[in-house]
């Protein structure tokens, strides 16, 4: 059976290796066996035709108690063809290793240690396998499905004497290791060397980023980003609640950007129900995602701007994104975590204010935005921070996985809106701003001419809104009109049902990609029939980003460290997850 | 504060030089008047409420009016910690440490669902609550709270020190 040309190279070059080949959602899907994984993927990644050079996603799924457990996911991309790949790789319970496709794809570094990490997949001849968010003392993989989700009981007179027990039974961590020992250093630092440590407290990290550096003076020789002070086991949390109910915890993992995290996991969850979402919802959906575009880089521009030494710029950009957070607050009742977008569609229906809100903000901000500029663009210390900074080439970064504003700024013109457009976002008109030599500067140019594109995209939505619903209706996802639960009883049944027990979701997994403000944000929901997912993973764009932080900073000054991390803009809810 | 003019044995004219001079008052009184009239928070942000941490700052709420614009990076020039955020088992020896560098006499609010309580996040990962590991002086419920209500928990930290409560 012919599928996809790629399903059938592979077939050809590797028959024994090959199995289970599908199309889900337009993209194809096949098995590898682990001992030919590097070959495949080395066979993917070079051959012409084929150039899957983005290696977008690494996962893992536990099916326990299924024999052949975890599931291993390699996402592929190629930027020549426009083309997706879903590679898996089976791996028993009693030998869980792997190769390392370090080699073949540098991204898969931090990957890797996450997988390991979460479920306990060693990586053969990885440099550093180590744990990466939990504690390094731990010795537990939490994202297995046997392990339990922790966290306290809540006392009531019938368990109150128990759980005076368990809290007594909190005992301190131990104490974190030296910089020396996360550099790898330990006893061997080179003569005339500084060991620096920056963070976890640290203003200008954007939140509890720890970076280690050893200077040679002022110039920086290694810088070892450190994550996980913010692991807030997101994704296992969401594991244990409805799929409906796992709207709001994606709310908090990027929390400049939250109606962006709604979207993806919606679109995911969209696609394994295979739910169709009424055109005035699509638009409302795009509506909310460019503003909260705007509001983050309004954020990062701030704070940018802040440690680079311009003081006035964050009382200007928090002065505008209140404007922003006016409108949600219009909508909503909340200012940040709205968690607006759900699944089937938008919360509510907009109200009266919303368009005139918007058509004011739309009207006022692009002479605020004209004005940030002229602060900037041309202002000499400006240009003396930024200009030459943290620049790598177009084939280190897509080697590392960086996308979004960090990839454009190089010059490669990757927006996930263009690419593979969700949304209806191929209905309206923008270009994609890119930068040519991809240092900090060029970062700054790409998300301030993105701001502008945003205002345009809202522009067209905004003219071309259609009515009707504004969520699906499939009842057996949406909740009933409120006219029907007050007038008759098997609806409010069903309310009911809906909403303490949840829906189920058909058996299988879909992956969702879309264009965050940090670059290619992805979720990956698993589903075992039941009301609740087994797997949500999320494809963190800070996460991979700031792998590059290290190649970037070496051989640069530490004062360029600060501008290079704000350049990246890593946001460290999404980071840790 | 009271004031009392001084009753001494002196000539009109010099009680009435006096009694422009001369306070009279509780030292306690005095120190904690000063106290809360400019606490200096430590920009401790950890998630989302350090964003409207942020904007508290930031010229909407202006949390200069009560004297606390000053966010200070060092833990050694700040008497008020802001825990915003949830508090993950990574970084607790971090806290630990950074609370003990901050001098006498020190207050902290818990600001969030996830500092006060773990929040939605009741897992293996997160904290249920700083107060299993600080003293907590007053807790800003939401998620994440409004600007406004960390200043209204601002205001009560400030009741709370001027009338010399002995700290939680």
């Amino acid at each position: 059976m012919f599928l996809s040309p790629v399903i059938s190279t592979l077939e050809e070059h590797f028959p024994d290796a090959i199995s289970e080949p599908e199309l889900r959602s337009g993209d194809p899907w096949i098995t590898v066996t682990r001992d030919r994984l590097a070959d495949v993927l080395t066979f993917l990644k070079i051959t012409p035709e084929l150039r899957y050079n983005l290696l977008i996603d690494l996962t893992c799924i536990d099916f326990h108690p299924h024999p052949s457990r975890f599931s291993v996911y390699y996402y592929l991309h190629s930027m020549e063809h426009e083309r997706k790949l879903m590679v898996r790789v089976r791996v028993p319970d009693d030998d869980p290793t792997l190769p390392s496709v370090i080699t073949i794809y540098g991204t898969a570094n931090w990957h890797e240690r996450e997988v390991f990490d979460q479920f306990g997949i060693s990586f053969r001849d990885h440099p550093d396998l180590r744990r990466i968010l939990n504690p390094d003392h731990w010795t537990v993989h939490p994202l297995r499905r046997d392990f339990p989700l922790g966290g306290e009981e809540v006392a009531f007179t019938h368990n109150a004497d128990a759980i005076a027990v368990q809290a007594d039974t909190w005992t301190e961590p131990v104490r974190e290791k030296t910089v020396q020992d996360y550099l790898g250093l330990t006893g061997e630092v080179k003569e005339g060397t500084i060991i620096i440590n920056i963070g976890p407290q640290h203003p200008s990290t954007h939140g509890v980023l720890r970076v280690a550096l050893q200077l040679e003076g002022e110039t920086v020789l290694r810088a070892m980003p450190h994550v996980g002070y913010l692991h807030t086991g997101i994704e296992k949390t969401a594991e244990n609640l409805t799929y409906q109910q796992a709207v709001t915890v994606t709310d908090r993992l990027d929390y400049v950007a939250p109606l962006s995290n709604n979207l993806g996991y919606a679109l995911a969850v969209e696609r394994l129900l295979n739910l169709e979402v009424p055109p005035r919802a699509d638009y409302v959906r795009v509506i909310l995602a460019e503003l909260t575009r705007i509001a983050s880089h309004l954020i990062w521009l701030g704070t940018h701007a802040f440690e680079l030494g311009v003081q006035s710029m964050i009382l200007y950009c928090f002065r505008e994104r209140e404007l922003i957070l006016d409108i949600f607050e219009e909508l909503s009742g909340v200012r940040m975590m709205t968690s607006f977008i759900n699944v089937g569609g938008v919360r509510t229906d907009l109200t009266p204010q919303f368009g005139k809100r918007v058509r004011e903000f739309l009207a006022l901000f692009p002479e605020k935005l004209d004005s940030y500029e002229d602060m900037l663009t041309n202002n000499k210390i400006w240009l003396k921070r930024t200009k030459d900074i943290g620049a790598l080439s177009q084939d280190t970064l897509i080697d590392l996985g960086v996308t979004g504003p960090a990839l454009r700024s190089a010059g490669v013109a990757f927006d996930v809106r263009t690419a593979y457009p969700y949304c209806g976002y191929n209905n309206f008109t923008f270009a994609v701003p890119t930068g040519t030599t991809g240092d900090v500067y060029d970062k700054y140019r790409v998300r301030m001419e993105e701001m502008r594109q945003s205002l345009g995209i809202i522009r067209q939505a905004m003219d071309g809104l259609p009515e009707g619903p504004f969520r699906s209706d499939d009842r057996k996802v949406t909740l009933p009109p409120r006219e029907e639960i007050e007038t008759g009883m098997e609806q409010l049944i069903h309310h009911f049902l809906l909403v303490s027990r949840g829906f189920p979701v058909p058996e299988g997994e879909a992956y969702s990609l879309i264009e965050s403000p940090r670059g290619a944000l992805g979720f990956f929901v698993s589903s075992d029939g039941t009301p609740m997912p087994r797997r949500v993973r999320v494809r963190a764009p800070s996460f991979v980003n700031l792998q590059a932080l290290e190649p970037m900073c070496r051989g640069g000054m530490i004062a360029d460290v600060i501008a290079i991390i704000a350049g990246i803009d890593p946001l460290m809810g999404e980071v840790d997850r | 504060m009271q004031c009392w003019v001084l009753s001494m044995r002196v000539t009109s004219d010099e009680h009435e030089s006096l009694k422009n001079h001369v306070i009279l008052g509780k030292i306690e009184e005095a120190v904690h008047w000063a106290q809360k009239s400019s606490l200096w928070p430590f920009t401790f942000g950890l998630a989302c409420c350090s964003i409207e941490m942020m904007s508290a700052g930031m010229p909407r709420y202006d949390i200069a009016r009560y004297g606390s614009e000053l966010f200070r990076a060092s833990p050694r020039q700040a008497d008020l910690m802001i825990v915003a955020g949830r508090l993950c088992m990574k970084m607790v020896p971090v806290l630990k440490l950074l609370y003990d560098q901050m001098p006498e006499p020190k207050w902290v609010i818990s600001m969030g669902a996830c500092a006060t309580s773990g929040g939605v996040y009741n897992n293996y990962a997160v904290v249920q609550g700083v107060d299993k590991i600080l003293p907590v002086d007053i807790y800003v419920p939401g998620c994440p709270p409004n600007p406004e209500a960390l200043l209204y928990g601002i205001l009560k930290l400030r009741d709370k020190i001027s009338k010399g409560k002995e700290r939680s």
